[in-house]
């Protein structure tokens, strides 16, 4: 048994946490990381960072499918589904091994193991007692399951299940249409299974902009996927390798399912209750600087409530570590958190959604679709819009919805747009390079005033 | 080629000013050096002397309200062409449309411009510069730096009128450090904003300037505009219903500077007041035996000089209560000097007692006896009330027991002097009449708690309670 002192011990080393420890590093605190998994959290080798080596291959396998339309004659490809599988687990246990050596370029003091409080300033962690003046919580989220369908890891897979199959499904029934849902509805149905995508809500991608949501909608039934919304799965049943589900009140059957129904705070067993930290719904409640109802005592990232972002994570993380240090951040703006779904078409979008803003007065909207971009029809590529929201009577960009090629890369610019507050005025005045699909944006922010070019 | 005389910026704060009395008469000569106008601003009085000699023309009456920059004649020298009058006086335009006409033509004679600044001007535009943000793209401020040009000084054409690259190089090949059109010098340097904020504020007729930011680095944004309260209150509005007007006082020179400063402090800070009683016995005693002591040097002190004393040493072991609130940051001022707030009939006026702290009482005494005389004949130089970090104020006079001062920002604390009188002190069980004065200190709650600030207080007060400390 022994006993450290730190200044700053940071529980859990997610994209929040090994963030949050590195900045505390750098502002000349002492720092201790427990973590019970991985480095890098579920982000890092349980979501992001694999999920993206599925879905590059399965955009590979996409142009490789279309490659004769650009004059390319490719048999059609064939994939390996393990060497699919290893290839993202090793880019996961890559950048995992490269936060291993952030933590020692740092000098964080890495415990293994699962932490509990055992007062406001004292967690143990496996054979270690903590003794820290500030404790910050970020434990993350994992899935959630549903009372009534719970993941077996058999036949109803969670995401972990999800990006570690064994087998590919011919036909697969995705419950819930959120990012996650969505992407692995886009992967599985790329490298050829039927999927059956299920949404309880009104639209898929209920976090996004309603349009947007349908246009994706529409774009996944074009890929061949079935796309129910307002619909609940009541029942799931396995026998044998057969799963039959009742949806709808019909039963249908299936080889697998993903249950992707939302995540839920990791706060048991850490003795949260003990020393009174409040909880609300499953999530730490905390102020606009991460704190918790006790004093010292942090929570950034999935733990703190949603969206469940890492990036979002990651910047709960510096704010806690500079209220920490008295350095008066500035308080995360939700409103200003961009979201990514990487998905065939992907999907970007920040701010306000066009009902969203609407309720709050008068706006401007504007449209670009990518049919009219040069650079999306040189790639083969034209299935996309970039929509922007604006206050009418100041010009205030409220929000940015984006779908198609490259989306992803470049919400960026209307996050800096957002954040520096620039009205419609400054990004009429920037010049975009042509060719590229970020014309769009461009033409889009013009269309809201009447005034596209190229449309 | 005539040379311009200019309405002198007096400090940071002036946006608006007027020529009271032209010494040289219109036609008539002057020499350089020699007094040739009285500038009456909302704080100061000033009288302008001459950069050049030659025939004076006058451009403006006396007592039109003009901005800081503006022309208000020309001095002719020998063998240039005098003409009888003089073509575009501005009579009493209004500032807008001045803007206007500067937007229109920006570039008339102000290329012999650096030499007809008078020396007061000169000494106060680094001011201006220093305070931060003009509207500049960074790669203007770059070439600035490179080719020697002050930016500071240059008109920006760009969207906003932000000063972009061409604006420096043209001012650079030209040769001539262009002070900024009038309107720029009026507004003084525009700070840190986003666009969404600098649009909103046009908008609602708020000053950005007087709006403090509290986006990243201090930049204002949409928030700190929403959260500013209108300035513009409609004056017209009591007229349509309510009690009627009778004379209607503009809101002009002083008052306004006080209005809307008063005003901003109440609106940005977390200031607060609390009271305490100070047993005065043994300063009236002393004070009685320094007045008699210093009566042959003509030097007397008052109980606020006193006061002004105990209260800067006692700052200096409560270095909190001498510091501005900055936003991000609080700064913590190296010297102590104290503002005196001096009542004028136009108004209040805040001059300042350098290094109160280390003043014995009787150069303090020489002072602010000194500073007062000059306020109440408007000859207080620019020296004499910039600089406090931390303020008197004093109504004992009126028989006052409690106020609630308003802090001069940036400032954290003012003190508020009240009356002495006839207390009680328990002595046992039995009561002793007792000198007795309240001290009622405002303190800016971002920078300093309760408890700080009211240790702070009892160390003036035991400072006054034992005021042979401050002899020493």
């Amino acid at each position: 048994m022994s006993e450290h002192n730190v200044d700053v011990l940071v529980i859990g080393g997610g994209p929040g946490g090994y963030t949050a420890a590195i900045r505390a590093s750098q502002l000349g605190l002492s720092v201790g990381l427990a973590e019970r998994a991985e480095l890098g959290g579920v982000c890092l080798n349980w979501g992001c960072i694999p999920t993206k080596s599925l879905l590059h291959t399965a955009d590979v396998m996409r142009e490789a499918m279309t490659a004769s339309e650009l004059g390319l004659e490719i048999s059609k490809p064939k994939f390996n589904l393990k060497k699919v599988v290893k290839r993202s687990r090793d880019v996961a246990a890559q950048l995992s091994g490269g936060i291993s050596h952030l933590m020692r370029k740092n000098k964080i003091i890495v415990f293994v193991g699962d932490a509990m409080f055992q007062d406001k300033n004292t967690v143990v962690v496996g054979d270690d007692t903590i003794i820290a003046d500030n404790i910050i919580v970020a434990t993350g989220a994992r899935a959630r399951n549903l009372p009534h369908i719970q993941a077996d890891g058999d036949r109803v897979w969670d995401a972990r299940s999800a990006m570690t199959p064994t087998f590919m499904p011919k036909e697969l029934l995705i419950i819930g249409a959120g990012a996650i849902g969505v992407e692995f509805a886009s992967f599985y149905n790329t490298l050829g299974a039927k999927v059956t995508l299920v949404e309880v809500m009104d639209q898929i991608l209920p976090a996004e902009d309603s349009e947007i949501a349908d246009l994706a909608k529409q774009s996944f039934i074009k890929q061949g996927m079935e796309v129910l919304t307002g619909t609940g799965v009541d029942e799931v049943k396995v026998t044998g390798k057969t799963l039959t589900a009742l949806i709808g009140g019909k039963n249908r059957k299936f080889d697998a399912a993903i249950l992707s129904v939302g995540v839920s705070g990791n706060i048991e067993d850490l003795g949260l209750e003990a020393i009174g930290v409040e909880v609300d719904r499953g999530f730490i409640s905390v102020d606009e600087y991460q704190q918790t109802s006790v004093d010292g005592v942090y929570a950034i990232g999935d733990v703190a409530g949603v969206p469940c972002l890492a990036h979002k994570a990651s910047h709960e993380g510096i704010i806690a570590v500079e209220g920490i240090v008295g350095e008066m951040p500035h308080p995360l703006n939700k409103e200003r958190i961009p979201g990514c779904t990487y998905s065939h078409p992907q999907i970007a979008s920040i701010g306000l959604s066009e009902v969203q803003a609407g309720e709050r007065g008068e706006i401007k909207v504007g449209r670009f679709p990518l049919l009219a971009n040069g650079k999306a029809v040189a790639v083969n590529d034209t299935e996309g819009l970039v929509k922007t929201i604006f206050d009418a009577s100041t010009g205030a960009l409220l929000g940015a919805h984006m779908i198609g090629p490259g989306v992803t890369e470049m919400i960026q610019g209307f996050a800096v747009a957002i954040g520096l507050e620039t009205t419609e005025a400054e990004l009429m005045e920037t010049i975009f390079p042509h060719p590229t699909l970020s014309e769009a944006m461009h033409e889009s922010v013009l269309s809201a005033f009447g005034r596209t070019i190229n449309l | 080629m005539p040379k311009e005389i200019y309405l002198v910026k007096v400090g940071m704060s002036m946006t608006e000013g007027m020529v009271s009395e032209w010494f040289v008469q219109d036609g008539s000569q002057v020499k350089k050096g020699e007094l040739v106008y009285a500038l009456e601003t909302e704080k100061v009085n000033l009288d302008v002397d001459a950069d050049y000699s030659g025939t004076v023309k006058h451009l403006v009456e006396v007592g039109v309200t003009l901005e800081p920059g503006d022309v208000v004649g020309y001095i002719f020298e020998t063998g240039e062409d005098i003409p009888d009058t003089l073509a575009g006086a501005p009579a009493a335009a209004s500032a807008e449309t001045k803007r206007e006409a500067e937007a229109t033509a920006p570039v008339p004679a102000v290329a012999a411009a650096p030499e007809t600044v008078s020396a007061s001007v000169a000494a106060s535009d680094p001011v201006v510069s220093q305070d931060g943000h003009i509207k500049s793209s960074p790669a203007a401020r770059r070439l600035a730096k490179e080719l020697g040009v002050d930016y500071t000084r240059v008109a920006g054409s760009g969207p906003g009128g932000r000063i972009v690259e061409a604006d420096v190089q043209a001012v650079s090949q030209s040769d001539a450090v262009v002070p900024a059109a009038p309107a720029e010098i009026a507004t003084g340097p525009e700070p840190k904003a986003s666009p969404l904020a600098k649009r909103l504020a046009s908008e609602r007729g708020i000053d950005i300037r007087s709006i403090q930011g509290t986006g990243p680095g201090g930049r204002i944004v949409q928030s700190d505009i929403e959260n500013a309260a209108v300035t513009g209150v409609s004056t017209g509005a009591a007229a349509v219903s309510g009690p009627r007007a009778g004379e209607r006082i503009p809101v002009k020179g002083m008052r306004k500077t006080i209005a809307s400063r008063m005003h901003h402090s109440l609106q940005e800070s977390a200031q607060l007041t609390m009271d305490m009683e100070v047993n005065m016995d043994d300063v009236v005693k002393m004070r009685t035996s320094l007045v008699e002591e210093w009566a042959n040097e003509g030097v007397k002190p008052t109980y606020t000089d006193i006061v002004i004393k105990a209260v800067a040493k006692a700052l200096r072991a409560h270095p909190m209560m001498n510091s501005q609130f900055l936003g991000s940051e609080i700064a913590l001022m190296t010297e102590i000097n104290v503002g005196m707030a001096v009542a004028l009939p136009e108004g209040l006026i805040v001059p300042v007692v350098r290094n109160a702290d280390q003043l014995p009482i009787k150069e303090l005494a020489r002072e602010t006896s000194r500073l007062a005389i000059a306020a109440r004949e408007g000859a207080l130089g620019l020296d004499d009330y910039a600089g406090g970090t931390f303020t008197v104020t004093a109504l004992g006079m009126y028989g006052v027991d409690s106020f609630t001062p308003i802090i001069n920002e940036p400032q954290t604390g003012i003190m508020g002097v009240n009356r002495i009188f006839d207390g009680v002190e328990w002595n046992g069980d039995k009561p002793v009449k007792t000198k007795k004065m309240n001290l009622s200190l405002t303190w800016d709650h971002r920078a300093v708690d309760g408890a700080p600030a009211a240790e702070y207080l009892v160390e003036v007060r035991n400072l006054l309670q034992s005021p042979y400390r401050l002899l020493v």
